[in-house]
């Protein structure tokens, strides 16, 4: 409680600033508990009888605190509040102080209260800015004060006239604690002096704070008169503990409580050791222990918190105990046995299981227990964060990777060592003998527990901060630690451990583009390589790490999971490598795509990324289609960010609670494994684009054309919504600039929106053959843009010579015969070629804009009979008009009659789906029918 | 029964004239006819727009408009008679329920009120076109009952033919005009009309066709609405049937046992019939289709002709 109030004075940032030492207490720690402590952990602390007057005094210092601290705040209702408490209290000891005169304390919190709200009175300012209620209570207070005061006026009046003299006994407290604490330490120096530059009004307006604030250095420098300051915390004046000869000069009936020293002499050096201890508890152990089998108190530094639970604190070896296996065994599991407990320090624990393997290796005790030891430091260290969204701090983190390191070199030493989860405890061999080591625990489990901490670590820390990359530093050491478990398992491990740290092993290689491979690919070795650079390219490529890796977890695992993302991690690396063919293979082969759905969210967001990198590739290789087909999936979501886990979307609370919230953060990839999501968008974009518009070119007067790409049409319709059209400036803005160009076939304007610096720097840049991407694109680029000419134009055109079109179009000759000879063979050019003169006759035998307009009529009309039938079936029964088969035959020859001209594939696809439709709708009425027909039998 | 009205040319001016100054595009412009009414007989003799105001002044009050406007016109002996109004056309759609709707005031008001429709394309291309219509009878009875329903449409054996009916104009001037236009026609030469020998159609046609298309649109989602309507209530009468059969037999049982029968309960309140879809829109819809279709067959007959013409002459000059 003290150390919850003494938190709001001014001072009391320096003061903690000195103590950091002092883990922070539970601030809710009650009396009783603490008393119960004292009575049940306590032995040489003599039991305390409280009198009434202390009770009673007890019970008014502690209202004054609060009214102080409401002071401080200005919390004018809650003043009032406890003023009245402490009135009314006041009455209650009347009878003691009666006896004993009117309290200090209790004087000069009057005045005090009395100064304050005189002052608070005349500041106007002030006061118009209060709230209504702490205005009244202010005004109401004022009264109530000075009506009270006038019965105190003698003692008031000279406590005012000498108001040092009732702060001087603390001022005596507080040398007499420095004095005391003096001969202790460095550490209670420092405090101490800290506490003299305060100045002495600021302990005389706040004297109470002061008062506290030495509680707080007496914790500090004299853990034992700690556990007494924390009891009597609400104390108004709270000497330390060793401060005898203060008592007398408590003048101000202040409630001393002296802890009973019969060790005091003893103390200065016993917390000596203690500090050295904490510092270097290593080397100090043997020592410590011989402390320990002396006394328990050596151990009070280490007690925190102020939970009963820790007060059972793991005592080291008592003095001239021999140190062998199995008295470290027995104490391992004692501490053990803490693990988990509500209340248990864990980072304690984790000192002394460091201690521990001090020990054990001091003694020579081996490996086996060693090992032991080890694999409990690394959970104790896992354990450190009950919370399951927390990430591991620094330090802990830096630990845990030193031991795992550790851990595995005994391992390698050691090629006689056993481990394993299924070895049992009690047939586990510790001791050096000539058997082989056995111990229990898991490696593996450690390692993959290792890397989904980094995993957390690199998810929480700000992306664009120093701090990612200096956290990006230690991936290295996160491999090098896989690498080594990798070799271990491969000698001793069974399969299905190999597959798993297999797995682990893929996940940090596949998504890491290998730039000497690439750079070797392309023949640059030796010329410009620095020595560095040499050495480098003599480890394997990643490839063939993969296919290694891979193959051998296709072959021999057992779990789906694995398989599953070691094939998209396959897949994934291929592609990123733009082995197109062999991703696609794999891809098709895997038959992932029909069961995906199946998978656990992390193994879909695996596959998310796979398929985005797929696409990718393909649009790098110049396979449009692919490419969009492959980034279709993931773009017309509008959710490619979530989709891919590398973000959350704003949603509203209805959607998704906190606690999903939660589970999803856990779910995000790392961000320096993110796919760049703009670059993600513009290659979809880009191959709508060269898909999307010379589709619609061709199909333009289609009443019902159906769309590629719907976020593509989406984005030019948001562009023809622009009042005002400026120069593109986003990367999607320069597509839809590009498009319109390619609409109108001006392939060279499309080139300039697509490819300039703008663009190059915000995408075609970050891929790793930037030129050659560059160079498919303005070739495709060249190509679309005829195909799309040849379909607007085409009807203004007679004849067209393809040297012409060529020279437009800067394609070679036989380019454009090609591309021209297609269309026409798919039947969507109503052209033929002249090959003597070189040009391309239009048959003219596309319908005219009028001509469509009254094909898309007739159908319509077409629609508007088959309604208008329908409603007379309802009329005539069943036996009417629709299901005259002549009739409607009749219809449709007259249909394919006035389609005849239009021989187009899309036409014919349309009538084939308008004819699945019709067959469905008889379908219907047949089924219908047939319930008529058994109705009326019935009937007859 | 229809006998022809007759207008002043100066009525047709300013309508044209109205429609210059104001109207573009598929925009309509609208006015007020005034005339008399001598022995049954309509005479419409001046006019004047109503002006064409935005959605900002919204205070803009167009009954007083019209009220001073008349009383002005008064003031200088002009005919003050409300007997109609005026309005433009866009390729010939002005069928509408708007149109249904004030043409009904006005006939409500005098029986003898007519809505004349201008038809500028046609205009320009050479052939004045201004008709006049007024409501049958029939449809003026509906209108006057306000059931659209099917059934009451039935019984009134309306159909999209019956609805307007067209009044032949006359155009009668004065005699000094009738000079006075002779005198003109002396002075205008003939060969100042080439719009009437344009030969290309497509514009025209594809427009027309746009319109009539839009309708069609709106001819299939109506007849939806109705095909809907219709099965449902089959649906319920079938239901309603089985109920009163189930009824009926528990009936007979009971009675065979000596029990009193079932208390009769409202059958109507049990299956309330489901809401039938006004069919006036229906009607007007296709009304104006055939108004749409009327056009285009004339259009494009003419348009025939011109071609067999000008085939006619090209073969004759090669």
């Amino acid at each position: 409680m003290s150390r919850f109030f003494a938190t709001g004075s001014d001072s009391e940032s320096e003061e903690s600033s000195s103590a950091d030492e002092i883990t922070p207490k539970a601030t809710g720690t009650t009396f009783n508990k603490q008393a119960l402590l004292l009575s049940d952990d306590e032995e040489d602390t003599k039991r305390v009888v409280r009198s009434a007057k202390d009770k009673r005094f007890e019970e008014l210092t502690n209202i004054i605190k609060t009214i102080r601290n409401a002071m401080k705040i200005r919390d004018m209702s809650k003043c009032l509040e406890e003023f009245e408490q402490l009135y009314r209290a006041f009455l209650k000891s009347k009878t003691i102080v009666d006896k004993e005169g009117v309290p200090q304390f209790y004087i000069r919190l009057l005045a005090d209260l009395e100064d304050y709200l005189n002052q608070l009175w005349e500041d106007k300012e002030g006061k118009k800015k209060m709230n209504k209620n702490n205005a009244k209570a202010l005004s109401t207070l004022r009264q109530k004060i000075r009506k009270y005061n006038k019965d105190f006026e003698t003692e008031i009046s000279s406590y005012k006239e000498n108001p040092e003299q009732s702060a001087e006994e603390e001022e005596k407290d507080d040398i007499g604690s420095a004095s005391s604490s003096k001969s202790d330490d460095d550490e209670g120096v420092t405090a101490k002096s800290l506490m003299k530059k305060k100045p002495q009004e600021e302990e005389k307006k706040a004297p109470e704070a002061s008062k506290f604030l030495k509680g707080a250095a007496d914790e500090e420098s004299e853990s034992e008169g700690d556990e007494e300051s924390e009891d009597w915390g609400s104390d108004s004046v709270d000497s330390g503990g060793e401060s005898e000869d203060n008592e007398g000069e408590a003048a101000s009936l202040a409630v001393v409580f002296l802890k009973k020293a019969q060790d005091g002499d003893k103390q200065p050096e016993r917390k000596k050791d203690d500090r050295r201890k904490r510092h270097k508890k290593m080397e100090q152990v043997d020592e410590e222990a011989d402390e320990e089998g002396e006394g328990e108190e050596g151990g009070w530094e280490k007690v925190k918190g102020g939970v009963p639970l820790v007060k059972e604190k793991p005592k080291m070896f008592a003095k001239g105990t021999e140190i062998n296996n199995a008295v470290v065994i027995k104490k391992l599991n004692e501490i053990l046995q803490a693990r988990g407990k509500k209340g248990t320090d864990r980072s304690a624990q984790i000192e002394l299981l460091h201690a521990l393997a001090g020990i054990s290796n001091e003694n020579n005790l081996g490996e086996g227990i060693l090992v032991k030891i080890k694999f409990n430091i690394i959970a104790s260290l896992y354990d450190y964060n009950t919370n399951l969204a927390a990430f591991m701090k620094a330090e802990m983190w830096k630990k845990c990777l030193e031991c795992i390191d550790e851990l595995l070199d005994i391992l390698f030493e050691n090629s006689n060592m056993f481990i394993g989860e299924n070895i049992a405890e009690d047939s586990e061999n510790l001791a050096i003998s000539d058997q082989p080591f056995r111990v229990r625990g898991c490696i593996l489990t450690l390692v993959e527990r290792m890397d989904e901490e980094f995993t957390k670590i690199m998810q929480n820390t700000d992306p664009h901060s120093q701090e990612y990359v200096d956290n990006l530093k230690d991936e290295g050491r996160v491999c090098g630690i896989i690498d080594r478990l990798l070799q271990y398992l491969e000698s001793k491990g069974s399969t299905e451990e190999v597959c798993r740290v297999y797995l682990r092993r893929i996940m940090h290689t596949y998504y890491k583009f290998d730039y000497k491979a690439h750079r070797r690919s392309l023949g640059l070795q030796g010329e410009t390589k620095s020595e560095q650079d040499q050495e480098e390219s003599e480890g394997e490529d990643s490839a063939i790490i993969m296919d290694r890796l891979c193959k051998f977890i296709y072959a021999k695992d057992r779990t789906d999971r694995i398989r599953t993302c070691a094939i998209l991690c396959h897949i994934y690396h291929h592609a990123l490598h733009s082995r197109w063919y062999q991703a696609r293979d794999l891809m098709l082969m895997s038959h992932l795509q029909d069961n995906i759905q199946h998978a656990d969210p992390p193994v879909q967001i695996l596959y998310n990324r796979t398929m985005v990198q797929l696409g990718i590739c393909a649009f790098r290789r110049g396979m449009i289609k692919d490419a969009h087909n492959a980034l279709l999936d993931i773009q017309s979501s509008g959710r490619a960010k979530e989709l891919l886990g590398q973000g959350l979307l704003m949603r509203n609370m209805q959607e998704r609670n906190a606690e999903q919230e939660k589970i999803e953060k856990r779910r995000q990839v790392p961000f320096h494994m993110h796919i760049n999501l703009e670059l993600l968008e513009c290659v979809y974009l880009v191959s709508a684009m060269l898909l999307e518009i010379p589709y619609m070119a061709a199909h333009e007067f289609d009443a019902r054309r159906r769309m590629i790409s719907k976020q593509f049409h989406h984005q030019l319709r948001v562009g023809e919504r622009q009042p005002l059209l400026g120069p593109p400036e986003s990367m999607r803005e320069h597509v839809v600039a590009a498009s319109k160009a390619m609409k109108m076939g001006d392939w060279k304007t499309c080139h300039s929106f697509i490819i300039n610096e703008k663009m190059n720097s915000k995408v075609w840049d970050l891929f790793p053959e930037a030129q050659r991407v560059r160079e498919m694109l303005v070739r495709k680029i060249q190509e679309e843009s005829l195909r799309t000419y040849l379909f607007t134009y085409s009807s203004v055109y007679d004849s067209i010579s393809m040297e012409t079109l060529s020279e437009m179009f800067e394609l070679e000759l036989p380019t454009v015969h090609s591309i021209i000879s297609k269309m026409i063979i798919n039947e969507e050019l109503m052209a033929s070629l002249d090959q003597p003169t070189q040009t391309v006759v239009m048959h003219r035998t596309e319908p005219t804009s009028l001509q469509n307009m009254t094909l898309q009529l007739a159908e319509k009309l077409g629609g508007l009979v088959e309604n208008n039938e329908r409603v007379f079936d309802l009329k005539q029964g069943v036996y009417g008009g629709y299901f005259n088969r002549d009739q409607k035959g009749g219809y449709q020859q007259k249909q394919n009659y006035q389609r005849a001209p239009d021989q187009r594939g899309g036409y014919q696809q349309k009538q084939g789906y308008q004819r699945d439709q019709k067959g469905g709708y008889q379908q219907r009425q047949n089924y219908q029918r047939g319930g008529y027909r058994n109705q009326n039998q019935s009937s007859y | 029964e229809n006998l022809p009205f007759f207008i002043t040319c100066l009525v047709v001016l300013k309508i044209i004239k109205h429609y210059q100054e104001e109207g573009q595009g598929s925009e309509v412009v609208q006015g007020v006819l005034l005339g008399l009414v001598v022995e049954d007989r309509l005479e419409i003799t001046n006019c004047f727009p109503f002006p064409q105001h935005t959605e900002d002044d919204v205070d803009f009050d167009e009954v007083q408009y019209q009220m001073e406007m008349m009383r002005s016109l008064r003031h200088v002996n002009i005919d003050h008679l409300h007997v109609g109004w005026y309005q433009s056309t866009y390729y010939g759609s002005f069928v509408s329920r708007a149109l249904l709707d004030s043409q009904f005031s006005y006939q409500h008001a005098i029986e003898e009120s007519v809505v004349l429709i201008y038809d500028p394309i046609k205009t320009a291309q050479g052939s004045l076109c201004l008709k006049a219509y007024r409501l049958t009878p029939k449809l003026m009875e509906i209108c006057k009952e306000k059931d659209f329903s099917p059934e009451a449409l039935k019984k009134a054996c309306i159909g999209y033919e019956h609805m307007l009916e067209e009044v032949p104009i006359v155009i009668k001037n004065s005699h000094l005009i009738n000079v006075l236009l002779l005198d003109l026609q002396e002075k205008s030469t003939v060969a100042d009309k080439p719009e009437l020998l344009n030969l290309s159609s497509s514009n025209h046609l594809e427009k027309s066709l746009q319109l009539l298309m839009d309708r069609v649109d709106g001819m299939s989602q109506e007849i939806v609405k109705y095909n809907t309507y219709c099965r449902n209530l089959t649906k319920q009468q079938q239901q309603k049937q089985q109920y009163l059969q189930r009824r009926q037999q528990e009936n007979t049982q009971r009675q065979s046992r000596g029990e009193p029968p079932l208390p009769e309960e409202d059958i109507n309140k049990m299956f309330k019939p489901p809401q039938a879809p006004p069919r006036m829109d229906t009607l007007l819809i296709a009304g104006q289709v055939n108004n749409y279709c009327q056009n285009i067959k004339a259009f494009t007959s003419q348009n025939l002709g011109k071609l067999f013409m000008a085939e006619a002459l090209q073969g004759h000059s090669s």
